[in-house]
């Protein structure tokens, strides 16, 4: 992938980030539309979307700093799949935590 | 302190050759300067009268070469451009640029730079090969297409602000603000041809991305070029390609000159 769409779907991870964590203090917070958000799918969504943006934009900006500490471009090329490699990892983990705490399997 | 005669200032001078010395020191000197004396004048008057050893590049006198560039008082300025006076202090402290290997004494190798601006081809690049041997004519441009891009022309590759950017101070793969400018003024100018040619080496992990806006490259310009503009209008034309997957079509009229004419013959090795 280009730098350049790597940060385009940083701006757009960020931007993300702001609207679904929005959703997400409202419906911890708000009585009335907030625990309607809460007891309604869109919750459930609304997290595993936060935590895909989250996850990107914090593992992006982590390479982006490791890639300038760093200097070098067959370091740059190994931290981009490391932190690719760690990144698919972690995803999966997390997105198994919500899928169990809102979808168990009996 | 009068700026109508002569006054004595202190330099105190980095000295420091790398097949001498071990560690860099600093060597001073009193120099008796007038209200028109620049900080080259009293470099050379140092010496000629006080130590022929001291080591200074300069070409034009006139901030137009961009050789003597080097931080003066702990700031990127031209030395042929920055007068004694004018900086209000009795101590100058004159230094090379940061960022950039040492020579000699006040003398900085810009040869890596020269080798990144080589990468992203400094030149309008044409695909008309036989327009380019035998040429016909003059390719039109509007007033505003030349505005468009003129600011970033006046670019004389002093490499001050690769030297103010913090970024190129710890990443030296980094293209750095004068490569990116010379390349932005290549790419927004109508008659050039050449953006995918570019972009490999500006869309990187080292090119127009790694820029952290922090403009002081803007700010120690001595022509009034803003590369750290020129770098975010460069990142707007990629993302706008990456995301659309279109880059202006350019199209630019020839207009025919009878006066022109003239072979050119191909380098060797040249495609």
């Amino acid at each position: 992938m280009k730098e350049s769409k790597r940060m385009f779907l940083h701006y757009v991870s960020g931007l993300i980030i702001l609207v679904t964590g929005f959703i997400h203090l409202i419906s911890n917070n708000l009585p009335g539309i907030g625990t309607a958000i809460h007891e309604s799918a869109i919750y459930p969504v609304n997290l595993i979307v936060l935590l895909s943006a989250l996850m990107y934009h914090m593992l992006n900006g982590a390479r982006v700093i490791l890639m300038e500490l760093i200097p070098g471009r067959c370091a740059a090329k190994a931290i981009t799949w490391i932190v690719f490699l760690v990144g698919i990892a972690l995803y999966i983990y997390g997105l198994q935590v919500f899928l169990n705490l809102f979808w168990p399997v009996e | 302190m009068s700026v109508d005669k002569e006054v004595e200032v202190k330099f105190k001078v980095f000295r420091f050759n790398p097949k001498i010395d071990f560690v860099p020191r600093w060597q001073e000197y009193n120099v008796r300067v007038d209200k028109s004396t620049t900080i080259l004048d009293a470099l050379l008057k140092i010496k000629e009268e006080q130590d022929p050893t001291l080591t200074i590049r300069y070409s034009c006198r006139q901030a137009v070469c961009g050789s003597c560039g080097m931080m003066i008082n702990d700031k990127q300025m031209l030395a042929c451009f920055t007068r004694v006076l004018e900086l209000g202090s009795s101590v100058v402290k004159v230094a090379p640029l940061k960022n950039y290997r040492i020579i000699k004494d006040l003398v900085t190798d810009f040869e890596e730079l020269f080798q990144k601006e080589r990468q992203v081809k400094p030149y309008v690049i044409r695909h008309e090969v036989e327009e380019l041997l035998n040429p016909t004519g003059t390719y039109k441009q509007t007033e505003d297409e030349l505005l468009g891009y003129i600011q970033f022309a006046d670019c004389i590759e002093c490499g001050m602000c690769s030297s103010a950017c913090p970024v190129s101070a710890t990443d030296p793969l980094y293209l750095g603000p004068m490569v990116l400018n010379r390349a932005y003024r290549f790419i927004s100018d109508p008659r050039d041809l050449g953006l995918e040619q570019r972009l490999e080496v500006i869309d990187s992990e080292h090119g127009c991305w790694r820029c952290h806006f922090a403009a002081s490259c803007s700010a120690v310009c001595p022509k009034g070029v803003d590369p750290a503009k020129a770098i975010q209008l460069l990142r707007r034309m990629l993302v706008k390609k990456a995301v659309l997957g279109t880059s202006s079509s350019k199209k630019v009229d020839l207009i025919p000159m009878g006066h022109i004419k003239g072979k050119l013959e191909l380098p060797k090795g040249w495609q």
